[in-house]
């Protein structure tokens, strides 16, 4: 009944009228800095950091938790409407949730986006109260051949993510990974593929990519086809989700959640990993996969709610060990060390009201975000009305404020209009962007961590089949290799035989 | 483009010229800009904005932090380096502005900056995950000693001051010890924490939460005295390699040619924003202390440690580039 009790005493501390304004205040913030893409929680957390400091630890911790899981809420809502992926964990949503904006399905993707994220953002509050401690000393046990192993297995179930033409999709994985290549190589300090571009030799921004070939190709790619200018038709069907979308949604939020969770607790992934999995997931599983792509709500669904898991568990390694699983949580630490406390599992019993207060607060704004959100629903799929020699500029002005945001650097821009050219060329060829972001994002960190096992091991590979975690993935990775094999070996059997 | 940037610079240089008669009494007259060239979060970036906070207030008029990140702090500071010298931008630096210069080709001629004064130095931790069967320095080096290149460390990266620290470490104790990079402080200490690699060079205060939890032990701090927050760790010089010396710092710097009466006014001011007990805190719970310098002491301090810099990185054989 500890838990229970502790409970109960942390929502004791987060209702108080002044915690409860610090966590309003922290979610209205992060779902605005969510809607602009580029600005992001880090950014934000920081600038908002010295702030804090006469603010009692609780609140200001409060407040910065609240920036950083609202940010996810608000990245959903320009990802389904313009395309414009808001956070880097978001991308995913574009796929499938800005189809379903132009079926006229807008309102029901973002009140999925929304239900979806807050049954998950429960679910991660849950389990820091429940299993924080455990689960924290299990993702210690990750080194860099588990988490190789773990990136392998993603890498191979992407297969899954390929629409239509397999060699496309190689094609754009291979493409991403090379762009992902680009910058300094932390092994040895080499630059690659920078030309000697200072801007380069730290890679190109995630975001740079995401915006440029999601929103600035796809608006290209409307402005040159005028059947398709008025795309934001006036075509929209009711506001909330049918009660088919309800059931067709309630798997996909559990299983994203569960996803979600578990890559949350893992300090060296990254927040776009969780979403892609989600999502692969959900259409390797679907009666019909070829629905994906084309607004299929459960491709909203399950990756909003695997993002907002995943931002939710990160707070574990944090909370329980004084482990900086992200940015935004060293800036976190940083927020604890200067009020003085000194992060580290000592803080659940020397300083319960922090602890549990805090989870109870993300209970708390994850239950206003939805109530926020829900009603904003409206007003946002009226955004859709506004006539697109308006809007377009409008988002490419946002696009190039967020963007510009992040390192202060207009070469940023450029670059994303480069993206955008790129964009609307794969566009024009049929080829679709998502592979290619998945191997930008998995790609890096699979040869840095593939080096760095090879590094350790001097050489010696069997470290990957020697280590129970990384052998267990590495089997998975067969079976998944197995499951995407085997039918077309069989189908294509049968052909031979009829 | 650059015609216009070369017209840009001649029109501010033409009134650099002529704005230091006028501009120099009643500095500072507009906000001055403080460059951060690191991104938000690390802890240039914790100890420039807390001081700007400050500063601003010294000096009558708000300083304006702003972040330009990127390749190992040049790009910041290359933009300080190209402001106009009427000392509305200033820039903060940090031990990689004496590491870059042996790292990478710069645009820049690091040693022309004008200094302006030392905010603070901070103190690194040599810790160990309790798997290793070392308790001291002696032990340490004896163990590396049997097993030359068998032991890792992890770093934040190269170049960074962990990476850096502990190679000046085995140059003085003339031990081998595998690095391996990280991309990150975090990253590298989740890594040492799971034991997976298990010696680690650190700050005060990434490692102080786990030092007293014990997963991880401190075998020595890295400056010339004992650390106040850890008063039971021996220096790594009285551990056993008495030639040892590293430390972080943090100071700041201007454009070539900065007036002398500016730079004095913000070395008055900076000095006496670090008598500020509430700065000095600040600054306790990032493990790092304020230390006083003249403009000239610091330059003087800059240019040591940059030769410092320069023989780890050759001797080590470290590149990058």
């Amino acid at each position: 009944m500890d838990l229970f009790n502790n409970l109960i005493f942390g929502f004791g501390v987060a209702f108080s009228l002044q915690n409860l304004m610090y966590c309003m205040i922290g979610v209205s913030v992060g779902t605005l800095i969510g809607v602009l893409p580029g600005i992001g929680p880090l950014a934000t957390i920081a600038m908002l950091l010295p702030l804090t400091f006469n603010v009692a630890p609780v609140g200001a911790l409060i407040m910065l938790a609240g920036i950083y899981y609202g940010a996810q809420y608000g990245g959903s809502t320009t990802a389904i409407l313009v395309n414009l992926p808001g956070e880097t964990s978001a991308v995913v949503t574009c796929i499938d949730g800005h189809q379903m904006a132009r079926q006229g399905r807008a309102g029901p993707a973002l009140a999925i986006a929304a239900i979806g994220s807050f049954i998950a953002g429960t679910f991660g509050t849950l389990l820091i109260a429940v299993a924080g401690p455990p689960l924290a000393e299990m993702a210690l046990k990750f080194g860099a051949p588990e988490y190789f192993s773990l990136m392998l297995m993603g890498l191979v179930a992407a297969a899954v993510l390929a629409q239509g033409d397999m060699i496309k999709s190689l094609a754009m994985v291979a493409m991403g990974l090379l762009l992902g290549i680009v910058g300094t190589d932390v092994n040895t300090g080499v630059q690659r593929f920078s030309f000697g571009i200072t801007e380069l030799s730290d890679g190109i921004g995630f975001i740079v990519v995401a915006v440029g070939v999601f929103a600035v190709g796809e608006i290209v790619a409307n402005l040159g086809d005028p059947a398709e200018r008025r795309f934001f038709t006036d075509k929209v069907k009711g506001l909330m989700p049918t009660w088919v979308d309800f059931k067709a949604s309630i798997g996909p939020i559990i299983r994203g959640t569960a996803i979600g969770s578990f890559f949350g607790v893992l300090p060296g992934t990254g927040p776009a990993i969780a979403s892609f999995s989600s999502y692969m997931v959900e259409k390797k599983i679907a009666k019909d996969p070829s629905r994906f792509g084309k607004g299929a709500i459960e491709g909203v669904a399950g990756p909003e709610s695997a993002n907002n898991a995943d931002a939710q568990c990160k707070f574990i390694p944090m909370l329980t060990l004084g482990l900086p699983a992200s940015g935004v949580m060293a800036l976190m630490l940083g927020a604890l060390t200067i009020q003085g406390i000194q992060p580290g599992p000592e803080v659940m019993t020397s300083r319960p009201e922090l602890f549990w207060g805090l989870i109870a607060s993300m209970w708390i704004g994850n239950a206003l975000l939805v109530v926020l959100n829900l009603p904003m629903i409206g007003l946002w799929v009226k955004l859709l009305k506004v006539p697109y020699r308006l809007l377009f500029p409008a988002i490419m002005a946002f696009s190039a404020i967020g963007i510009y945001s992040v390192n202060n650097s207009s070469f940023e821009i450029y670059l994303t209009a480069i993206f955008g050219v790129i964009g609307f060329i794969w566009i024009k060829l049929g080829c679709s962007p998502a592979p290619m972001l998945l191997g930008f994002v998995l790609g890096p960190m699979m040869e840095e961590h593939l080096r760095r096992a090879m590094l350790m091991s001097k050489g010696n590979a069997s470290v990957f089949f020697t280590r129970p975690i990384s052998l267990g993935f590495i089997i998975a990775t067969i079976a998944i290799l197995a499951i995407i094999v085997l039918p077309a070996v069989r189908s294509r059997r049968s052909e031979i035989a009829g | 483009m650059p015609r216009m940037r070369s017209l840009l610079l001649t029109a501010a240089a033409l009134l650099a010229l002529t704005a230091p008669l006028a501009a120099q009494s009643d500095y500072p007259n507009r906000p001055v800009r403080l460059i951060i060239p690191f991104p938000p979060g690390g802890s240039n970036d914790v100890v420039g904005r807390m001081v700007a906070t400050h500063l601003g207030e010294k000096l009558g008029k708000q300083m304006v932090v702003d972040n330009r990140g990127g390749a190992g702090g040049t790009v910041g500071t290359e933009l300080v380096f190209n402001a106009p010298p009427d000392g509305y931008t200033l820039g903060v630096v940090s031990i990689a502005h004496a590491v870059n210069p042996w790292l990478y080709k710069l645009p820049y001629d690091p040693r022309k900056l004008a200094p302006v004064g030392l905010m603070a130095t901070g103190t690194n931790v040599l810790v160990i995950h309790p798997s290793l069967p070392v308790r001291s320095v002696k032990e340490l080096i004896a163990l590396a000693k049997q097993k030359p290149g068998e032991l890792q460390y992890a770093s934040a990266g190269i170049g960074s001051f962990q990476h850096l620290g502990t190679e000046l470490f085995k140059l003085e104790a003339g031990v081998n010890i595998l690095h391996v990079p990280f991309r990150g402080g975090g990253p590298s200490m989740n890594d040492v924490l799971g034991g997976h690699t298990k010696i680690m060079m650190s700050s005060l205060v990434q490692t102080t939460p786990h030092i007293k939890s014990g997963r991880l032990i401190a075998l020595a701090t890295g400056g010339k005295k004992r650390s106040p927050i850890l008063p039971d760790v021996p220096t790594v010089a009285e551990a056993g390699v008495p030639t040892y010396e590293a430390l972080n710092w943090w100071g700041i710097v201007a454009p070539a040619g900065t007036p002398q009466a500016i730079i004095d006014k913000v070395n008055t001011a900076l000095s006496q924003v670090q008598e500020l007990p509430e700065v000095q805190k600040q600054f306790d719970l990032q493990g790092a202390s304020v230390q006083k310098m003249t403009a000239a002491d610091f330059g003087k301090f800059v240019l040591a440690e940059m030769s410092r810099w320069e023989r780890v990185v050759k001797e080590a054989g470290i590149t990058a580039q």
